[in-house]
């Protein structure tokens, strides 16, 4: 209640809702404020903590503890059995955990490295909350396969190391591809994570003491903003951006080659590889949403940095997102529904009218009827809870969708005799823990790390400037990158 | 006469431009002259000689090495042990075009980032001449000349608008 009053008549209104609608500092590029000041606020962020935080960390703590430490031990001990999984969908949840995990993951490298390939000024202030979503999803993604192996002790098989007789794992098969390329964007998003991060770890040294800045000291790996520190950063970042894109492209498709390389109802299509990029950034913008309007109302001084600006900016891409999403979604359909193959029938009629339908039906709701509504209309777009419930939608919708191509398209095949419905049984619990230590890795990085990358804002700033042409003042962007 | 460090501190970009230009005006070359900013700074805005970096070349050395690799695990771990299995090819290409790419690309971003640690001698915990104000925004210029110059600089600077000219030693950051 005390968040939602802050929407209510007469409540606090935001700092770019002082301004005159023509004002240039509603939008940050051209709202700045000294440098040293800016330092202020993201420490201040970092170091203000009310009871309500703690209270939130102690809960999810709580769940980490039992719904993934303990469920997770408990089923190392007791093996497979006490999960769900069995004849016919012996891939139940902890995949759909996995594909969901990396489709959030997509959100960073998107906004991070695409719009810093595009010059996309409007990424600058939560280029970091986003590669962040990257690096905690990767990690559950992770641990969901890990869960799906069992015997977890064994993951070393598929190391690229050989055996006893000297028999290395088949590199021909998706699920090897899976771990080179879920290897690859772990490693590569973590760096680039990193890589920016130095100069305002440095900022955060300067600012702190005690155990602080030993910790930020260490991090900031002396870093003090030469001119040759400067250049090669930069020239790794470019390198980034350009690399980590087709890596990420890879790794969900790769993902999604999981499916479609099996000549099963539902899954054996062409499309299944862009269609999955497309899910991921769809589920990871709608995260980023949600992300985004926490950090505005939870952490002080954000409404400085993150602005309705931003969730406009936002929820157009999440609209562009959502138009081809549709398109892939109905392309995937007509195929398969005009194909006449009759397993493929028997499960699209399972889908439409079967005990799942619910689901099918809400995906659809969800993922394209409700963003196509009203991510058109601009009120919505710059109204942060709005576009957060949105995010939320979209991704319970997305959530459904891999649930769908999972443990139900496995249920329907081309042997009737096997058709049983998926019950989840401990996944349900797994699945809670894998969430809560998401929110708690998230809840303990805005206590350590600057979430806004301040260096980055100061450069957008420094190149921002308003130009008089003709009777109209506009804004100008000089190339400082 | 012993060289002294001095640091001149700036609020802009344009004041401290110039004094660069003056700095060499008064015979400190370039490699006398350091400039830390709190946020990147194109070396041409400061008429500074373009920085050099390997990065880009590690990068390339990453990406062969990984290329490599790839083709070792693709086409040289199945014939180390080899398994017919009825019609398949041994080492189909396909597929391996997926191992190369990704090992491709892991070893290039492994050589980036190992690239800004080696060229930047990241870590490095030892004393350091710095100064906290260049985080808050400052632009910091370090320049080495020799100390019975240093008030003759240090008017000159002053003129062109520097905040503060003083001496400074390495400390610990």
């Amino acid at each position: 209640m005390a968040v939602l009053s802050k929407y209510l008549p007469g409540a606090k209104k935001a700092r770019e809702d002082h301004f005159e609608k023509d004002d240039p500092r509603q939008y940050l590029m051209h709202d700045p404020i000294p440098r040293g000041q800016m330092n202020e606020m993201v420490m201040e962020s970092m170091h203000v903590t009310s009871w309500k935080f703690w209270m939130v960390f102690g809960i999810l703590s709580v769940l980490v503890a039992v719904c993934f430490f303990y469920a997770w031990g408990y089923m190392i001990a007791e093996g497979l059995w006490v999960a769900g999984v069995m004849r016919p969908a012996y891939w139940g949840i902890f995949l759909v955990n996995t594909v969901f995990w990396i489709g959030i993951s997509h959100a960073g490298t998107f906004i991070s490295a695409i719009l810093r390939v595009f010059k996309a000024e409007f990424r600058r202030p939560f280029t970091r909350a986003a590669e962040l979503m990257t690096t905690f999803g990767l990690i559950q993604a992770g641990a969901s396969i890990f869960m799906h192996l069992g015997r977890v002790w064994l993951s070393y098989w598929m190391f690229p190391l050989p055996n006893q007789r000297e028999l290395w794992p088949n590199f021909h098969s998706p699920l090897m591809w899976d771990l080179l390329a879920i290897t690859t964007y772990v490693l590569g998003s973590t760096m680039y994570l990193y890589l920016p991060l130095i100069p305002d770890l440095a900022m955060a040294r300067d600012r702190s003491t005690g155990w602080r800045k030993t910790f930020y000291r260490i991090l900031a790996l002396g870093f003090r903003g030469t001119e040759g520190e400067w250049r090669h950063l930069h020239t790794a970042m470019n390198f980034f951006a350009f690399a980590i894109i087709p890596v990420m492209f890879s790794v969900h498709t790769i993902v999604s080659w999981d499916f479609a390389m099996a000549m099963r109802p539902g899954w054996s299509s062409s499309v299944f590889g862009p269609y999955f990029v497309l899910g991921a950034l769809h589920s990871g913008m709608g995260a980023v949403a949600i992300v985004l309007f926490i950090m505005r109302y939870t952490m002080k001084h954000m409404d400085y940095f993150i602005r309705k600006e931003h969730f406009d900016a936002l929820g157009k891409l999440m609209m562009m997102v959502s138009f081809t999403y549709a398109y892939f979604i109905f392309n995937d359909y007509i195929i398969q529904w005009y194909g006449g193959n009759l397993a493929t029938d028997n499960l699209l009629h399972w889908l439409e009218e079967g005990p799942m339908s619910w689901m099918f039906y809400q995906m659809i709701l969800f993922n394209i009827v409700i963003p196509f509504a009203v991510l058109w209309i601009p009120k919505v777009r710059q109204t942060p809870w709005l576009l957060a419930i949105v995010g939320l939608l979209i991704n319970i919708g997305m959530y459904w969708e891999r649930y769908i191509i999972i443990p139900v398209m496995l249920t329907i095949n081309n042997m009737p005799f096997t058709w049983k419905l998926y019950e989840p049984r401990i996944e349900i619990y797994l699945t809670i823990g894998t969430f809560a230590l998401f929110l708690l890795f998230y809840m303990a990085a805005s206590r350590l790390i600057p979430l806004i990358p301040v260096w980055e804002v100061q450069e957008g700033q420094m190149a921002h400037t308003m130009r008089k042409i003709g009777k109209a003042n506009v804004s100008t962007i000089s190339d400082f990158e | 006469m012993a060289d002294i460090t001095l640091l001149a501190l700036f609020e802009d970009i344009d004041p401290a431009a110039d004094a660069i230009e003056k700095l060499r005006h008064m015979g400190v070359t370039d490699d006398h002259i350091n400039v830390l900013s709190g946020a990147p700074i194109p070396y041409k805005m400061l008429g500074r000689p373009h920085p050099h970096t390997n990065v880009s070349k590690l990068s390339l050395g990453g990406a062969i090495a990984g290329a490599l690799f790839g083709l070792f695990l693709n086409f040289g771990t199945p014939n180390m042990y080899y398994i017919p299995v009825g019609g398949q090819y041994i080492t189909p290409i396909p597929p391996g075009l997926i191992v190369l790419f990704e090992m491709t690309m892991l070893f290039a971003l492994l050589a980036t980032f190992l690239g800004v640690f080696l060229d930047s001698y990241f870590p490095n915990y030892r004393p350091m001449e710095y100064t906290p104000e260049i985080s808050d925004g400052k632009i910091g210029i370090f320049f080495k000349c020799a100390e019975n110059e240093q008030t003759k600089i240090a008017d000159a600077l002053g003129v062109l608008g520097a905040e503060t000219i003083k001496p400074v030693e390495a400390q610990q950051l």
